[in-house]
């Protein structure tokens, strides 16, 4: 079954300044493993650049303006501590949103099993109003919002393992039941929200875990937790936000997991996905900043996605538009 | 190493050490540190009052994960000031204090230097070092060797 791999060359020229932890050097980690011969089957794919309409389901118009009106003509500019933009910055955010966008409609199309959305800046922390942390455009809520507005979805899971909580998919989201969001990260750090107290309207649940929790940890949160969740759910599509800070080998937190275990994760995500939506899942690039490991452990996910489970290969959206035809004539 | 027994904190302490101000910036305190061979410095006001003890580590927690940033800022840290990070209520000694009980502090506490305190007031820090040096002398000076004869 074919996985699909979006990315695009000016996601290389979002430039955030030297030293700068979330650099254009993890997407070329990532990309020069997937043109190795074990990833010579991936369905290579340039990402368009999102339309206004796909970030304003998610971002207010004043969002979307301000972050443009911030984008320097050369130089940096810095809109917190953390979120750097340079000139090809709105591009590159541009077709990272538009990516996942794309990526969804040609999973609902049919067109392949899963994609892979090699990506940044990257776009869980974006919250509808503010940018913060290394984050732009909320790629992972704008690919959902998406999916329910051409597929006509009602159910849109977001799983997302990166070591942050994505404070910006759940502020999208928090008031409306056709999202489930769904996330592991390390307690205690950056940006702070994640408690397993915001529960939403019991469509967010969050695994806050503490430093140093392992491989054990994330099997116990997927049982107890993310399986019994997504189930209950029956999502019709799943994302991931797919950031892999919570490697033991990166600088920015303090969690253990290795490269299998994303791998197994992933495998766990994808026997779901079989179960309740015909093993359709859209993965896109967050966090992780050990180069290495990030690489590794992308290739883990991204094998993951390409061994996934057979399901018969069909369009949804011609089914809904039968579906919607039907009820017309009737 | 009898002689050990006799030795009060007083004895092997430094007395009136360096100590810095509640306002003082971490910038400052990293100069101090970078210059001197210290671990902590005492925090006290004019009346040389303990209000603090800021160590080495205090100055890394600045920089540890919070929920604020991604990534700790350098200049923004260190422009925060001493009473941010410090150690409150600090453990602290009398001048007094037999040395064999301060060694036992330290090695339960597993902390590598006490203030001393005396009427409220600092008087001095003592450090490892100071412990390990008090032992040698007590050795030196007065161990008498065991092949040795006693001299009448």
């Amino acid at each position: 079954m074919t996985t699909l791999l979006y990315t695009h060359p000016t996601c290389l020229e979002h430039d955030t300044g030297f030293g700068h932890p979330e650099c254009a050097a993890r997407l070329t980690a990532i990309l020069n493993v997937l043109k190795t011969v074990p990833f010579a089957a991936l369905e290579w794919r340039d990402a368009p650049q999102a339309t206004d309409e796909q970030l304003t389901r998610i971002h207010t118009p004043a969002h979307v303006e301000r972050i443009f009106a911030r984008i320097p003509k050369r130089g940096h500019y810095a809109i917190d501590g953390d979120t750097i933009v340079s000139p090809h910055s709105g591009k590159a955010a541009l077709h990272a949103a538009g990516a996942v966008c794309a990526a969804v409609e040609a999973i609902l199309n049919g067109e392949a099993n899963n994609a892979f959305c090699a990506i940044r800046p990257p776009g869980h922390h974006a919250e509808p109003n503010q940018a913060m942390g290394f984050c732009l455009f909320n790629n992972a809520a704008i690919g959902a919002a998406h999916a329910r507005a051409v597929g006509g979805l009602e159910q849109v899971a977001i799983i997302d393992f990166d070591v942050h909580h994505g404070n910006g998919v759940q502020a999208a989201f928090e008031h409306n039941p056709a999202y489930l969001y769904i996330s592991t990260h390390q307690a205690y750090i950056y940006p702070g929200t994640g408690s397993r107290e915001e529960r939403g309207v019991g469509n967010i649940v969050n695994i806050p875990l503490m430093a140093n929790s392992a491989s054990a940890d994330l099997r116990r949160a997927w049982q107890q937790d993310i399986e019994p969740a997504l189930r209950e759910f029956q999502p019709q599509l799943i994302l991931i936000s797919a950031g892999f800070d919570a490697h033991y080998l990166d600088p920015l937190a303090e969690l253990n997991f290795n490269e299998d275990d994303y791998a197994w994760l992933t495998q766990q995500i994808l026997t779901v996905a079989k179960d309740c939506c015909e093993g359709r899942v859209v993965s896109m690039l967050e966090g992780g900043y050990n180069l290495p490991a990030l690489a590794a452990s992308v290739a883990a996910h991204v094998k993951a996605l390409m061994e996934a489970p057979r399901t018969a290969q069909r369009s949804l959206i011609k089914d809904i538009l039968e579906r919607q035809k039907a009820k017309r004539n009737a | 190493m009898y002689e050990f027994l006799h030795y009060q904190v007083r004895d092997a302490m430094t007395a009136d050490p360096i100590a810095i101000s509640p306002k003082a910036k971490l910038r400052e305190v990293e100069a101090l540190f970078e210059s001197h061979d210290f671990n902590g410095v005492p925090v006290i006001d004019d009346q040389w009052r303990l209000h603090g003890i800021l160590t080495k580590f205090d100055l890394l927690k600045a920089f540890s994960f919070d929920t604020h940033a991604l990534v700790p800022h350098y200049d923004e840290i260190m422009e925060q000031t001493a009473e941010m990070i410090m150690t409150r209520n600090p453990v602290s000694v009398e001048p007094q204090l037999p040395l064999s009980r301060l060694l036992q502090k330290l090695v339960e506490m597993r902390t590598k230097s006490l203030p001393v305190v005396e009427n409220g007031r600092l008087v001095g820090i003592i450090a490892r070092e100071d412990v390990l040096k008090a032992l040698r002398r007590a050795a030196i000076h007065h161990e008498i060797p065991a092949h040795e004869e006693p001299q009448p």
